[in-house]
């Protein structure tokens, strides 16, 4: 259960991060070129200092014993879920990330229909798929039949060779 | 009745033709089958079709992401029913009784009152809305900035306090969406906000993007790192399909009463149909005869006609405030909106003036989108059956395929691939702490457009802030969001109560 918590305080911090880093960008943006002294840093400003104020009401709201429902939730029979959160599958993230890293570095230069391959079959890999070489095959000619068909719709995606088949 | 005459001079005439109707169809049919699909909803649907349509005609375009719309209640009420994983937020509900009478062998029936109640529901509130939406419309060509931005203001505060667990997550969810729409140039003054020196980010984070990293690339990730091993089996449809005459008896009044609750949470900016379907599960158990009541849990057939009923009618509720006010109320609606916006029209009291074919093509659409629907959902649902079959790897192998195409064909850059997965580890982070996102696509949306009326109305009072209190309707509007912030907390300790017992 702590470790849920450090999360969320983590998410706090990062909150606060963004508001930081807007207040710190506000400073770039010249200053009064509105009326009545609202320019285009006055909405920014209230978002950040919102920003900041929120995500330090969470870090203090998130402390381990302000939580006590979450203790009821793993007794829950009707609720595996949270016996699925307290044990991710980080491997399984990481190969999903990874073909979406891979995808979006190779598209320019493999082409949609590779590029997409790679990618629909990483996502099979990372939802741990029984069936690799049908999935393989099928990933293939679904993101082929996708790319004809947006060809199609007047779409424009990049191919391997311009202008080809895949 | 100015409504009803529009309506079949100039709505049925527009929806009729040939292209128009095939629109509404694919639509409907589009919109059937991602409601059923776990894992996809109307959101991420609309925002993938949004490059797709730019080549379509406005018309046909938004009869289309309607149709995927109101299509997906229907669909998603499917899978609540035979999967118990509902299909999108506004069947979790239904899930409860229908999944129980699906166990029992009852899920024909189930299916049955709920896409006639879908239907019922549907077709009553696209009535109301033909008959309130130019009332509306008329009303609020009286608003000035002043009043738009209060107006504003209130939908932040509901989307943001209503929906979730936590009203300070939807209120980080909200700013979040704020900032992200103030990159780019800003209109007014033309200077650049955080764009952080990248030429890419001047034109701003396209609502695509954002969507699909949200939906579908956040979803994908969450599935694969939390929720893969959760095993789901399928309901079998057997036993009788139709709906006895018992069955009719006990299902008409919840369909009206589902109507009457789901279509005003539709139209208020309360964002979305959770609220109106849990209102109306609690109304139609409080309501049973006790020999009913004691079947609410094991599979009451009430519990189901009721909610789907409101789940539509709220679903057609929300296109009030985004036809007449241009403001959206769901995530969904705040990407049909960016739809509009693709078309260079604005939603709002002058649509009804300026683009009546649109309009009321539009409404139309809907009472024939209904008739579509019930037809595709009832005689046709072992087909939509058959796509809960998909191996789950595969589709959201597909669906992520889908995303990054929608993301990349923008501009044809990796960056967009870069901004779609960054956007989308947000969207795991979400997900899994459960903050809301349908505050955050409201932000995103309506947040610019509430800096434009906010520095208006600064520039005709000189700056004067005391004019949102001075304004007797904006006054109201504010005092309602003060309101917002303070029942919840009360409206949630009900909920919790529901849950219990």
């Amino acid at each position: 259960m702590l470790k849920r918590v450090t999360g969320e305080q983590w998410i706090a911090l990062g909150v606060i991060l963004i508001g930081f880093i807007m207040i710190w960008q506000i400073t770039g943006i010249p200053k009064s070129t509105g009326y009545a002294g609202i320019g285009p840093r006055f909405f920014p400003s209230v978002i950040a200092f919102g920003l900041v104020i929120a995500g330090a009401t969470l870090l203090i709201q998130s402390r381990p014993s302000k939580h006590p429902e979450t203790e009821e939730k793993t007794q829950d029979p009707d609720h595996p879920l949270d016996y699925e959160i307290a044990h991710p599958h980080w491997r399984m993230f990481s190969i999903a990330s990874a073909a979406l890293i891979l995808h979006m570095s190779l598209i320019g230069f493999i082409g949609f229909t590779l590029a997409g391959t790679l990618l629909c079959f990483g996502i099979c890999l990372a939802l741990e798929t029984s069936h690799k070489i049908r999935d393989l095959i099928l990933s293939f000619l679904l993101v082929l039949g996708l790319f004809h068909l947006f060809k199609w719709l007047g779409l424009n995606l990049p191919a391997l060779i311009s202008g080809g088949f895949l | 009745m100015d409504g009803l005459h529009d309506l079949f001079t100039v709505g049925f005439a527009t929806a009729l033709t040939y292209q128009n109707l095939l629109w509404a169809l694919i639509g409907c049919t589009l919109g059937t089958a991602i409601g059923v699909l776990p894992g996809v909803g109307p959101a991420v649907t609309v925002a993938l079709l949004l490059p797709v349509t730019q080549s379509i005609d406005p018309t046909g375009a938004l009869i289309m992401l309607a149709g995927v719309y109101y299509g997906a209640m229907f669909g998603g009420s499917t899978t609540s029913i035979l999967l118990n994983t509902p299909g999108e937020a506004g069947s979790i509900v239904s899930a409860l009784e229908g999944n129980k009478m699906a166990k029992a062998g009852r899920g024909g029936p189930a299916l049955s009152t709920a896409a006639i109640g879908s239907f019922v529901a549907g077709t009553i509130a696209t009535l109301l809305l033909t008959l309130l939406a130019p009332i509306i419309a008329n009303l609020t060509l009286k608003l000035g900035p002043v009043e738009m931005f209060a107006l504003m203001v209130l939908t932040f505060a509901a989307v943001s306090a209503v929906l979730g667990n936590s009203p300070l997550k939807g209120v980080i969810s909200l700013l979040i969406g704020l900032a992200i729409g103030l990159i780019g140039i800003e209109q007014q003054s033309g200077q650049a906000r955080f764009t952080f020196g990248f030429a890419p980010l001047l034109d701003g984070i396209d609502i695509v993007v954002i969507a699909m990293g949200l939906f579908a690339i956040g979803e994908t990730l969450y599935t694969a790192t939390y929720e893969n091993h959760l095993k789901a089996g399928v309901e079998s449809l057997a036993g009788r399909f139709w709906m006895n005459k018992e069955e009719w008896k006990r299902s008409w009044k919840p369909w009206l009463r589902g109507t009457a609750i789901g279509f005003p949470f539709g139209t208020i900016p309360a964002g979305g149909t959770e609220m109106p379907t849990f209102l109306s599960y609690s109304a139609e158990r409080k309501l049973a005869p006790p020999e009913v009541k004691e079947e609410f849990g094991k599979g009451a057939i009430e519990g189901v006609a009721g909610p789907e009923a409101a789940n539509n009618a709220a679903v057609t509720g929300t296109l009030i405030p985004l036809l007449t006010l241009g403001i959206p109320t769901s995530a969904t609606a705040a990407i049909m909106l960016a739809a509009f916006q693709q078309y260079n029209i604005a939603p709002g009291p002058l649509l009804f003036d300026t683009n009546p074919e649109l309009v009321w093509g539009l409404i139309a659409s809907l009472y024939i989108g209904n008739v579509m629907l019930l037809v595709l959902n009832l005689p046709l649902v072992g087909l939509w059956v058959q796509l809960l079959k998909v191996p789950r790897p595969l589709l959201y192998g597909g669906i992520v395929v889908l995303a990054t195409m929608g993301a990349y064909a923008l501009r044809q850059n990796w960056f967009d691939l870069l901004l779609l997965y960054i956007v989308g580890l947000m969207g795991f982070l979400m997900r899994r702490y459960e903050f809301p996102v349908v505050p955050l696509v409201v932000g995103l949306i309506v947040g610019p457009m509430a800096e434009k009326f906010f520095r208006r109305a600064m520039s005709i009072n000189q700056g004067d802030l005391t004019v949102f209190l001075k304004h007797p309707v904006s006054l109201i509007l504010l005092l309602i969001t003060l309101a917002i912030l303070i029942v919840p907390p009360l409206l949630k300790r009900r909920q919790a109560l529901l849950k219990v017992s």
